[in-house]
C-alpha cells in the first residue's frame, strides 16, 4: 500500500472548542405507537457506555479484524476541563493518525442520544428498542479488565447484529463483534491492552485532525441540487443539519451508520449498480437518471447491501 | 493480458519515464492506484501543453491507446486525450478550480477528486458512456427485477416493499466497470463518512480505522 508523502507534515490544529453543538431537527423516523419497553439494565448500561466518553481517561492498543485483514492501533481518550481529546494512531499499514481535540462534553450527537435514550423515546419513536433486541449475559475477560457481554439482535434485515463486551466498571466497550444475518463475523474489534488513565500516542507522519458539523454553518455544505431519501430504515435519523443541497447525508440508528452521497454527472451513463465491501463497510453505487439528470448516488456505511441498495434507490431529486 | 504486457513494454517511450507509461497503460485497464495517477498527472503538468508528439506523456497516452483500441477492435482514441477530460471535469469543479490557484495537485484531498474523475471518464467514459444510438441497446439488456433482491454478504434475499425502479443486468464489462466505480468510492468518501461515523457510532474513533488511507 502506498502511503502517504511524509515530507512537510503540517498539524491541523482545527479548534473545536468553540464549535456549537448539533441539535436536532425532527426526527424522519416512522410513527410507532407501540413501543416495546427496554430492560431498565440494559438502558442504563447502554447510556453508561454512551456517557462514559464524558469523564474516563483511558489509552490502550486495539485490534481490528475485518476479513482477512487485521489491523493494530493505539487508541487515548482523555478529558480536561470539559473537553475531550481523541486519538486514533494506527500502528500497522499506513503511518496515520486522528485526533479530535477541544471536543465538548456537553456535546451529545443523534447517535449518542439514541443510546441515552434521552428526548426522543415518546411522541412516536421507540428508539434503539424499536430496532435491537437485547440481551446481558457475562462476559469475557478482556485486556485483563471484566466484561458484562450484551447481545444485540437487529429485529428486521436493515442492520447488522453485534455482541459488545462492556468493562464491569466503566461500561467501556472493550469488544465488538459485528455479524450478519447468517452470525457470519463481519468486523471485530477489541481492546489488547488498556490503561484506565492518561496517556498519548505518538506521531504520525500523516496527522488528520477530525472535522465537526457546524450547526450553523453549511453555507459551504450547498453544492448541489437538492435531494432527499424518500425511504429510510425505521430507527435511522439524520446524524446533523446538512442541507438539503448538500453533497453528503449521515443517518444513525445509535449502533449504526451510513452515509448517501449524491454527484451530478456531466454526461449520462448506462445505469447500473456496483457494489464493494471491506468487512462490515460496504460501498453501494447507483448510475441512475433523476428528472433527466444523470447522477451517481452512492451509499456507503456499515449496514448489510440490501439496506444500502434500497436506501439509494429511494434518492429523489426536488 | 499478455497482449496488454507486451504494449506496455512497446508502447513505454525511453525517454518517458519507464513507471510512467505503466500506470498510463493501468489506468486504461483501471488497475492504477491514486498515488500512481497523481505521479502521472504532475508529469502532465510538467509537460508543455502543446507537445502531442515524440516522447511526451500525451503522445505516449495516444499511442497506448491506439494499440489497445486495435486489439479491442475498439475506436482508437486518436484524437480525444482523455486526460484533457479529466483536466476539463476538474475546470469545471468549483472546488478543483478554486484551489488551481495554489497548484492544483498541493490541495489537500485533490488526487482523490482527480482519481475519481479519472475513473468515470476513464473507465466510464470507455465502458459505461451512454452514445448516441445506444439506448436501444441498454434498454435491450434491461430486464426487470425488483429492487431489494440481492445475494451478498450481510443480506437477507428479500422483495422490497420500496424500489420499484428496474435495475438493469449489466453486461460483464459494464459490471467491472460499476464495481471500479464503487471501490473509488469507498475509497474516496469513507474519511467523511467515519468523521460522522465517530461521533454517532459507540466504537469513538475506530471507524477512522475502516478508512482505508486517511489524508489529511
Amino acid at each position: 500500500m502506498a502511503k502517504i508523502s511524509s515530507s512537510a507534515v503540517n498539524r491541523i490544529t482545527a479548534s473545536l472548542a468553540t464549535l456549537g453543538c448539533l441539535f436536532l431537527g425532527a426526527t424522519s423516523a416512522q410513527a410507532n405507537n407501540s413501543c416495546s419497553a427496554m430492560d431498565a439494565q440494559v438502558r442504563q448500561l447502554l447510556a453508561a457506555m454512551s456517557g462514559n466518553t464524558r469523564h474516563i481517561n483511558y489509552h490502550g492498543v486495539v485490534t481490528l479484524q475485518r476479513g482477512g485483514d487485521m489491523q493494530i492501533m493505539e487508541l487515548s481518550h482523555e478529558v480536561v476541563d470539559g473537553k475531550a481529546t481523541e486519538e486514533l494512531s494506527r500502528l500497522t499499514g499506513q503511518d496515520a493518525k486522528v485526533e479530535r481535540s477541544g471536543h465538548s462534553t456537553g456535546c451529545m450527537h443523534p447517535g449518542h442520544q439514541l443510546l441515552q435514550s434521552v428526548e426522543l423515546v415518546g411522541e412516536g419513536f421507540c428508539g434503539l428498542a424499536a430496532s435491537y433486541r437485547f440481551r446481558l449475559g457475562p462476559g469475557e475477560r478482556i485486556a485483563g479488565r471484566e466484561a458484562v457481554r450484551l447481545r444485540v439482535e437487529p429485529l428486521d434485515m436493515y442492520r447488522f447484529g453485534y455482541v459488545f463486551e462492556l468493562d464491569r466498571d466503566t461500561a467501556l466497550m472493550l469488544k465488538s463483534t459485528t455479524l450478519a444475518s447468517d452470525q457470519r463475523v463481519m468486523e471485530q474489534f477489541q481492546f489488547a491492552s488498556l490503561e484506565m488513565e492518561s496517556g498519548r500516542p505518538r506521531e504520525a507522519s500523516t496527522e488528520h485532525a477530525a472535522s465537526h458539523p457546524h450547526p450553523h454553518e453549511t453555507a459551504h455544505l450547498r453544492t448541489g441540487p437538492a435531494w432527499r431519501i424518500s425511504w429510510l430504515p425505521a430507527g435511522f435519523m439524520p446524524t446533523d443539519t446538512a442541507p438539503i443541497e448538500a453533497q453528503r447525508k449521515t443517518y444513525t440508528d445509535g449502533l449504526a451508520s451510513f452515509s448517501v452521497f449524491l454527484e451530478p454527472l456531466a454526461t449520462a451513463i448506462k445505469p447500473g449498480e456496483g457494489v464493494e465491501r471491506e468487512g462490515s463497510t460496504v460501498a453501494y453505487t447507483r448510475g441512475v437518471v433523476l428528472n433527466r439528470r444523470p447522477v451517481l448516488v452512492t451509499v456507503l456505511g456499515e449496514i448489510p447491501t440490501n439496506t444500502a441498495r434500497m436506501v439509494a434507490d429511494s434518492v429523489r431529486l426536488q | 493480458m499478455a497482449d496488454l504486457k507486451a504494449v506496455r513494454t512497446t508502447g513505454a517511450s525511453a525517454t518517458v519515464q519507464a513507471g510512467t507509461a505503466e500506470t498510463l497503460s493501468a489506468l486504461m485497464d483501471g488497475e492504477a492506484r491514486d498515488l500512481e495517477l497523481r505521479r502521472v498527472l504532475r508529469a502532465l503538468d510538467e509537460e508543455p501543453t502543446d507537445r502531442l508528439v515524440g516522447d511526451s506523456v500525451r503522445a505516449t497516452w495516444h499511442r497506448l491507446h491506439v494499440a489497445r483500441g486495435a486489439l479491442h477492435r475498439e475506436e482508437a482514441f486518436a484524437q480525444v486525450s482523455l486526460l484533457s477530460g479529466v483536466r476539463a471535469a476538474i475546470d469545471k469543479d468549483p472546488v478543483m478550480a478554486a484551489s488551481s490557484r495554489g497548484g492544483w495537485l498541493r490541495a489537500v484531498g485533490s488526487f482523490a477528486v482527480a482519481a475519481s474523475v479519472a475513473a468515470v471518464v476513464l473507465v466510464g467514459g470507455q465502458q459505461l458512456a451512454q452514445t448516441a444510438g445506444s439506448d436501444a441497446a441498454s434498454i435491450a439488456r434491461v430486464a426487470p427485477m425488483p429492487v431489494g433482491v440481492v445475494n451478498t454478504v450481510g443480506a437477507v434475499p428479500v422483495q422490497a416493499s420500496y424500489g420499484t425502479r428496474d435495475i438493469p443486468m449489466l453486461e460483464p464489462a459494464d459490471r467491472t466497470a460499476y464495481r471500479e466505480l464503487a471501490r473509488q468510492r469507498l475509497r474516496r468518501y469513507s474519511q467523511e463518512h467515519a468523521s460522522h461515523a465517530s461521533l454517532n457510532t459507540p466504537q469513538g474513533m475506530v471507524p477512522f480505522a475502516r478508512v482505508p488511507v486517511i489524508e489529511q
